[in-house]
C-alpha cells in the first residue's frame, strides 16, 4: 500500500472515530441523546463506604461469597432508592460501595454492611449462669421475666470472663469458631475485640500495655442485651452468655414485613411479621411445644404462670432483639407456624422496616468490617469539578501555546491532535463508562503532556532529518520511522506502571490508573498515528515548503557541553540533596497522613464566626479531647469560617454525632468527613510497597530486554534517586503524604524513565556510528542530540502539571507536587545521573577501555567530543543547512528510500570518489543532486549505493541521516589540539592538549580503517 | 522510616564516590551496592548496640541521629568495594 493511500485511510478512520467521538460526547438534539458522564462521589457529592471481608463460621472469605455479599448489599441499597449505587470488589477481600448522593453515613453503613445473622434460641437452656453452665431454673441467670432486658445481664468483661470459662463444644450449628477478646483486668474492661481469631486481635495496632488476650471457646457466645428504641446515652451495654446451639436461623424465615401489633391485645406498636419455610415451620412448632411445656412443669400451685413462662430469643448479629415468652396455656403444643410469626421488641417504624428489609435481603455471607468511610457533600464535589475543569482546560491551552510557539505548522498538527484527543478520550469515559474521579482527571490532564512528548520527540526528530539534508517530506517520514522506538519504549513503560497501579491500588487511586493508560493508548492513536497521516499528507504542500514552517529553520545554537566531564558536579549536587533529604527524614520523617496512619478528618464551614477553642469545646464535651483543628482558606464552598477537625478514627455513629453537635451549636455547612480505619491504612501501605517493587522489576526487565541489562542498572539507580528526592523534598517542606502522593510516586517511576529512554534510544543508535570513540564521547554526543527534546518533553508535561497545581482542588494538588518534584528530578536525573552511570559502568569494557587508552594516548586526554569544535563535524548535522531547491529531483521522493548529504557524503569519501576535506575547514559540500537523482530520473537507492560501497544489505537502509561519518584515525588527525573540547580533568589541561601522541598521516589506512568501522 | 533515611545517606555518600579514580570492584554499580549495603548493614548494628535490639526504627524511633548511622557503613562499604577492586586489578596484573 502507497504511503499516500495509508494516510487517506488513516485520516479517514481518524475522522470517522472523531464523528462517533462527538455524537457520544454531544449528540445530536433531538436525535442522538449525548451520553452522561458517571460522575465519582468526590465530584458529586455522597457516601463511600469500604468493607473488608472476613471469615465467619459458615463461610470463607471467596470470590464467590463476595459476589453474593454484593448481590445483597446490592438489594439492600435498591431498598434504600439510592440512584445509580456502585458496589464493587476491591482486591481480594474487600468491598467498596458508592452511594451519591446519600448524606447520612451512619444509615448507609448500617443498612448496607450489616451482616443481619438471624438465629434463634430457646432461652432458659442456653442462657449461661456462674458456674460456667446454663441454669435454667436461675431467675438471676435469666431474667426471669424480664428475660434478656439489661437488669440482669453482666458487663462485658464479666461475660467474656466467663465465656472464657466454658469448654470447647464443636456443633455442627455453632456459629462460631471461637471470639478473641483483649481484657484488662486491672480496670475491668475490655480493651479489644470481639475477633473471629488471635492475630487479628493484634493486626491492627499493637495490644495495649497491661491487657490480655481471652478467648471465647467456639459453642458460646456473648451477645448483648435487648436496648430500647432509643436507648439512654451514658448507660453502659450489658450482655449475656449463651450456650451457641440456635434452633433456627434466619434462611429458616420468609416474607419478613413490617407491621403493627394490631391484633386482639395488641399494642399497636411497630413489629416484624414473617412466614416459615417448612423445615422452618416443624422446628418452630416443636420448639415451642418444648418451651410451653417446660413452663408448664415449673408452674407450683399458687404461682402466677407468668412468673415461669420460657422464652425464645430472636438474636441478629450477636444482639437480642426481642425475647418472647410462650404462654403454655394458649399454647400446650407449642405455636403453630402455618400463619407465620412475628418479633416485636421496642421498635419504631424505622427500625422495623431497616429489620424486615434486612431480613428480606437475606444475611451477608461472610462477616464486613467498616475500614473506611468518606462523606463528600454535593457543593464540594461541583466544586472540585469545576477545578479540575479549569486545570485541564488550562493545561491543554498552554501546552497549546507551547506546541504553536516551538514548532509552527507541526505544531498545529499537534494541537489538532490533542484536540482530537480529548474528544476522543471524553468519548471512552463516557462509553465504557468510566467513573470519572478527581485522581482520574489528574489522569487525563497528565496524559495531555504524555500526547504532547510523542509529538516532541517526533517533531524533534523531524527537524534533526531536515536540518540533516533531507527534504520535508523525506524528514518527516524518517522522523516518524526513528522517533517511534522511543515512543513506543517509553509509553510501554507507562502503560506497564498504569496496570500495576490499576491492579494494587485502592478505589480512588484506581481511576488515576485507569485514565493515564487509556490516555497513553490514545495519545499513541492521535499523536502518533493521525499526526503522521496529516504531516504526510500535506508534506508537499506550500504550508510547509519551507523548513521555518516545521521549525527546522537554521540551529543557532547547538548544545556543545561536556557533559560527562561535569557529571562529578551534577553527581555532588545531587547527593547534597539526598544528603539534606535524608536529614531531614531522620530529623522531622515524613507527614503521613490519615490514609497511612488511620484517623477522620472532617470539613465543615459553619454559619458563624467560631474559634478553634470553641469547636475544640464542643468536641471535648464529647470525649474527643486530642482533635486537630485547623482553620481552611480559600474554599468557597465552605465559606469563610471553614474548619478541618483531625481525630482518630470515628465509626460513622460518632461522626454523626459529631456533626449534629456542631450543626446544632455553630451551623455547619457543606460538612464531609473522611474516616480510615487502620486496616484500609496498612493496606494502602503494603499495597504501595508492592506496586513499587514490581514497577522497579517490570522497569528493569523491559528496558534489559529492549536495550541490554547494563542499561537497566542505571536506570533503576536514577528512579532511585528520584523517589528518594521526592521523598526528601516532601519532609524537608512538611507536606502531607496520602495515597494520591503514592499514585503519583509510581507514576513518576514511569514517566521519568521517558527521558531517560530518549537518551538511551540515542546513545544505543550512535554507538556502531562511533565505532572508535569512547563511550563517554558516544554519550556526550548522544546527550548534546536530544537535549532540546529532553528539555521540552519535560517542560510541556510540567505545564499541565502546574496548571493542576494552580487550579486543582486539595486533591488535584496532592497529585501536582509529587508530580511537580518527580518529573523535574526524573529530567534531570536522566540526563545527569543514569547517563554517567551508565558511561562509567560501560566504559570498563574491554572494547571502550582500548578506545580510551588509545584516545588517550593520542590526545593525552579523552576528548568530550569525537569531533572538532566549531568546525563542521562530519557526524552531526550540517552548520547550515541549506534549503532544497524545489523541483530538483526529476522523480518524487519516496519516503525511506533516499539518502541524506551526508549520507551521500560518506559514501563518496568511503567509494574514495572525492578527497574528503578537513572536518574543522567545512566547506559546502557539493549539490548531492547528481548523486539523487539518476539521470532518467530515478533517484539512487540506498541498497545501490550500498553496493557500491561493499556495504551488506540493509545496511545502508539503517544509515542515519546524522552521524554518518564515524570517527577513525583518519579523522583524529585532521583535528588539532587546540580545537578538541577536552574534559575539564584534574592533570589535563591546555599543555596536556598540547602534546598529542603519535599522529598518524592520513592515507589509505584511514579509509579502510573507516570503512572496516562502518563494516561492524 | 529508619530504613529510607539509612537509604538516602548511602545513596547520598556513593554520588561522591565519582571523585575517586574507577578501581571499584564492579564499577560504579559495586559502589552503589557497597554503600548501600554498608549503610544497612552497619546503621543496623549500631541501632542494635544503642538500643538492644536488632530492628528497624520505626516512624517515631527515627531521629536525627538515626540518619548518621548509616555514614560510616557507606564510607566503609564503598571503601571495601574499592579496596576488593584494587586486589583484583592486582591480581590480573
Amino acid at each position: 500500500m502507497s504511503d499516500r493511500r495509508r494516510n487517506v485511510y488513516v485520516l479517514t478512520a481518524v475522522g470517522l472515530l472523531l464523528l462517533a467521538a462527538l455524537l457520544v460526547v454531544v449528540g445530536i438534539p433531538g436525535v442522538v441523546k449525548a451520553r452522561k458522564t458517571k460522575l465519582g462521589l468526590d465530584l458529586q457529592g455522597g457516601v463511600e463506604l469500604v468493607y473488608q471481608a472476613k471469615p465467619t463460621k459458615q463461610s470463607q472469605v471467596t470470590a464467590d461469597a463476595l459476589n453474593r455479599a454484593i448481590d445483597i448489599m446490592q438489594s439492600r441499597v435498591n431498598q434504600l432508592g439510592v440512584a445509580e449505587p456502585d458496589i464493587s470488589r476491591l482486591g481480594a477481600n474487600q468491598i467498596v460501595v458508592d452511594l451519591p448522593a446519600v448524606k447520612n453515613a451512619q444509615r448507609a453503613a448500617q443498612e448496607v454492611g450489616q451482616v443481619a445473622q438471624l438465629f434463634f434460641y430457646d432461652w432458659e437452656t442456653n442462657v449461661i449462669g456462674p458456674g460456667a453452665k446454663p441454669a435454667p431454673g436461675d431467675q438471676a441467670v435469666t431474667g426471669g421475666p424480664a428475660a434478656g432486658e439489661p437488669a440482669t445481664g453482666l458487663s462485658l468483661y464479666d461475660a467474656v470472663i466467663l465465656g472464657s470459662k466454658r469448654p470447647p463444644i464443636n456443633r455442627p450449628n455453632d456459629t462460631t469458631n471461637g471470639t478473641w477478646y483483649l481484657v484488662n483486668d486491672k480496670t475491668h474492661s475490655v480493651v479489644g475485640g470481639p475477633e473471629d481469631s488471635r492475630a487479628n486481635l493484634s493486626a491492627e495496632r499493637a495490644p495495649p500495655p497491661g491487657s490480655r488476650v481471652v478467648e471465647v471457646p467456639p459453642g458460646t457466645i456473648i451477645v448483648q442485651a435487648q436496648t430500647s428504641a432509643t436507648p439512654p446515652r451514658g448507660v453502659p451495654l450489658r450482655y449475656y452468655v449463651l450456650n451457641d446451639n440456635p434452633v433456627l436461623k434466619g434462611t429458616d424465615i420468609k416474607n419478613p414485613q413490617q407491621s403493627f401489633d394490631n391484633g386482639a391485645g395488641g399494642t399497636g406498636q411497630p413489629i416484624v411479621t414473617f412466614d416459615f419455610s417448612s423445615h422452618g415451620k416443624s422446628v418452630f412448632q416443636n420448639v415451642t411445644r418444648q418451651i410451653a411445656q417446660r413452663g408448664q412443669a415449673l408452674q407450683l400451685p399458687g404461682t402466677q404462670p407468668s412468673q415461669v413462662f420460657q422464652h425464645f430469643a430472636i438474636v441478629l448479629d450477636n444482639k437480642l432483639i426481642s425475647v418472647p415468652y410462650i404462654d403454655f396455656r394458649a399454647n400446650p403444643d407449642g405455636i403453630d407456624a402455618a400463619n407465620g410469626s412475628q418479633i416485636q421488641g421496642g421498635f419504631t417504624i424505622d427500625s422495623a422496616q431497616r429489620l424486615a428489609d434486612l431480613l428480606k435481603s437475606g444475611a451477608l455471607p461472610i462477616k464486613l468490617a467498616l475500614i473506611s468511610q468518606s462523606q463528600v457533600s454535593a457543593t464540594l464535589g461541583k466544586q472540585a469539578l469545576n477545578q479540575g475543569l479549569i486545570a485541564g482546560l488550562v493545561g491543554l491551552a498552554v501546552v497549546a501555546l507551547f506546541l504553536l510557539t516551538f514548532y509552527r505548522v507541526l505544531g498545529l498538527i499537534a494541537v489538532g491532535a490533542l484536540l482530537i484527543y480529548a474528544i476522543y478520550f471524553f468519548a471512552v469515559i463516557k462509553v465504557i463508562p468510566i467513573v470519572l474521579t478527581l485522581p482520574g482527571i489528574a489522569g487525563l490532564i497528565l496524559t495531555i503532556g504524555v500526547a504532547a512528548d510523542a509529538n516532541i520527540v517526533i517533531f524533534e526528530r523531524v527537524k534533526e532529518e531536515i536540518r540533516g539534508g533531507r527534504s520535508i517530506a523525506a524528514g518527516i517520514a524518517a522522523g516518524y520511522k526513528r522517533g517511534l522506538a522511543a515512543i513506543i519504549d517509553a509509553n510501554a513503560v507507562t502503560l506497564m506502571v498504569a496496570f500495576i497501579l490499576f491492579v494494587l491500588a485502592t478505589a480512588g487511586v484506581k481511576g488515576f490508573a485507569l485514565t493515564l493508560g487509556i490516555g497513553v493508548l490514545l495519545s499513541f492513536l492521535t499523536a502518533v498515528a493521525a499526526t503522521q497521516a496529516a504531516l504526510g499528507s500535506m508534506s508537499r504542500s506550500r504550508a510547509i515548503s519551507n523548513p521555518s514552517a516545521v521549525g527546522a529553520g537554521p540551529q543557532h545554537r547547538r548544545w556543545r557541553y561536556d557533559f560527562m566531564g561535569a557529571s562529578r558536579w551534577f553527581f555532588s549536587l545531587s547527593g547534597t540533596i539526598l544528603l539534606i533529604g535524608s536529614l531531614a527524614i531522620g530529623g522531622k520523617g515524613l507527614n503521613l497522613g490519615i490514609d497511612f496512619e488511620s484517623g477522620t478528618r472532617i470539613q465543615t464551614g459553619f454559619a458563624h464566626a467560631v474559634s478553634e477553642n470553641q469547636i475544640r469545646n464542643v468536641l471535648k464535651a464529647d470525649g474527643y479531647s486530642g482533635a486537630l483543628i485547623q482553620r481552611v482558606s480559600g474554599n468557597n464552598a465552605l465559606g469563610p469560617n471553614a474548619f478541618q477537625i483531625s481525630t482518630k478514627t470515628l465509626q460513622p455513629a460518632r461522626v454523626a454525632t459529631v456533626k449534629n453537635q456542631l450543626d446544632q451549636r455553630f451551623g455547619t455547612r457543606n460538612f464531609s468527613s473522611e474516616s480510615i480505619g487502620p486496616t484500609f491504612g496498612t493496606t494502602i501501605a503494603k499495597s504501595a510497597v508492592i506496586a513499587i517493587i514490581a514497577s522497579l522489576l517490570v522497569i528493569s526487565l523491559y528496558i534489559a530486554l529492549r536495550f541490554e541489562w547494563k542499561y537497566a542498572v542505571p536506570v533503576l539507580i536514577a528512579l532511585m534517586h528520584d523517589l528518594l528526592i521526592t521523598a526528601g523534598v516532601y519532609s524537608l517542606t512538611g507536606r502531607e503524604v496520602s495515597r494520591y502522593t503514592v499514585a503519583a510516586l509510581l507514576t513518576i517511576l514511569g514517566y521519568s524513565l521517558y527521558d531517560t529512554i530518549i537518551v538511551f534510544d540515542r546513545v544505543r543508535e550512535n554507538v556502531p556510528r562511533m565505532p572508535r570513540a569512547a563511550f563517554s564521547q558516544i554519550v556526550n554526543r548522544s546527550m548534546s542530540e536530544v537535549l532540546t527534546r529532553s528539555l521540552a518533553t519535560s517542560f510541556c508535561t510540567l505545564l499541565p502539571v502546574l496548571s493542576l497545581l494552580l487550579f486543582g482542588g486539595q486533591t488535584l494538588k496532592d497529585f501536582a507536587f509529587a508530580l511537580l518534584v518527580g518529573v523535574a528530578s526524573g529530567a534531570y536525573s536522566s540526563i545527569f545521573i543514569a547517563s554517567p552511570v551508565l558511561t562509567h559502568w560501560k566504559e570498563r569494557e574491554p572494547v571502550y577501555r582500548a578506545r580510551r587508552i588509545r584516545l588517550e594516548r593520542e590526545f593525552g586526554a579523552v576528548p568530550a567530543y569525537a569531533t572538532p569544535v566549531g568546525g563542521a563535524p562530519a557526524d552531526v548535522a550540517p552548520p547550515e543547512p541549506r534549503r532544497r531547491r524545489r523541483g530538483a529531483l526529476t522523480a518524487p521522493e519516496e519516503a525511506g528510500e533516499q539518502i541524506s548529504r551526508e549520507e551521500f557524503d560518506e559514501l563518496v569519501r568511503d567509494l574514495d570518489i572525492d578527497e574528503p576535506k578537513p572536518a574543522q575547514e567545512p566547506k559546502p559540500a557539493r549539490e548531492p543532486k547528481p548523486a539523487r537523482a539518476r539521470p532518467d530520473g530515478t533517484g539512487i537507492s540506498p541498497a545501490e549505493v550500498a553496493k557500491a560501497a561493499g556495504l551488506g544489505d540493509g545496511q545502508a537502509e539503517d544509515s542515519p541521516a546524522e552521524d554518518a561519518a564515524p570517527e577513525g584515525p583518519g579523522r583524529t588527525e585532521d583535528l588539532r589540539p587546540e580545537d578538541v573540547v577536552m574534559p575539564k580533568r584534574a592533570g589535563v589541561d591546555g599543555a596536556g592538549l598540547g602534546r598529542p601522541k603519535s599522529p598518524k598521516p592520513r592515507g589509505g589506512s584511514a579509509g579502510k580503517g573507516r570503512r572496516h568501522g562502518r563494516r561492524r | 522510616m529508619g530504613l529510607l533515611a539509612w537509604v538516602m545517606m548511602g545513596l547520598a555518600i556513593w554520588h561522591f564516590a565519582i571523585f575517586l579514580p574507577d578501581r571499584f570492584w564492579g564499577g560504579i554499580v559495586g559502589a552503589f551496592l557497597g554503600a548501600l549495603l554498608g549503610a544497612i548493614v552497619i546503621a543496623l548494628i549500631i541501632n542494635l548496640a544503642r538500643t538492644g535490639a536488632l530492628r528497624i526504627p520505626g516512624r517515631h524511633a527515627t531521629e536525627l541521629v538515626t540518619a548518621l548511622y548509616a555514614v560510616p557503613g557507606a564510607l566503609l562499604g564503598i571503601a571495601a568495594v574499592y579496596l576488593e577492586g584494587v586486589r583484583r586489578e592486582r591480581l590480573a596484573g
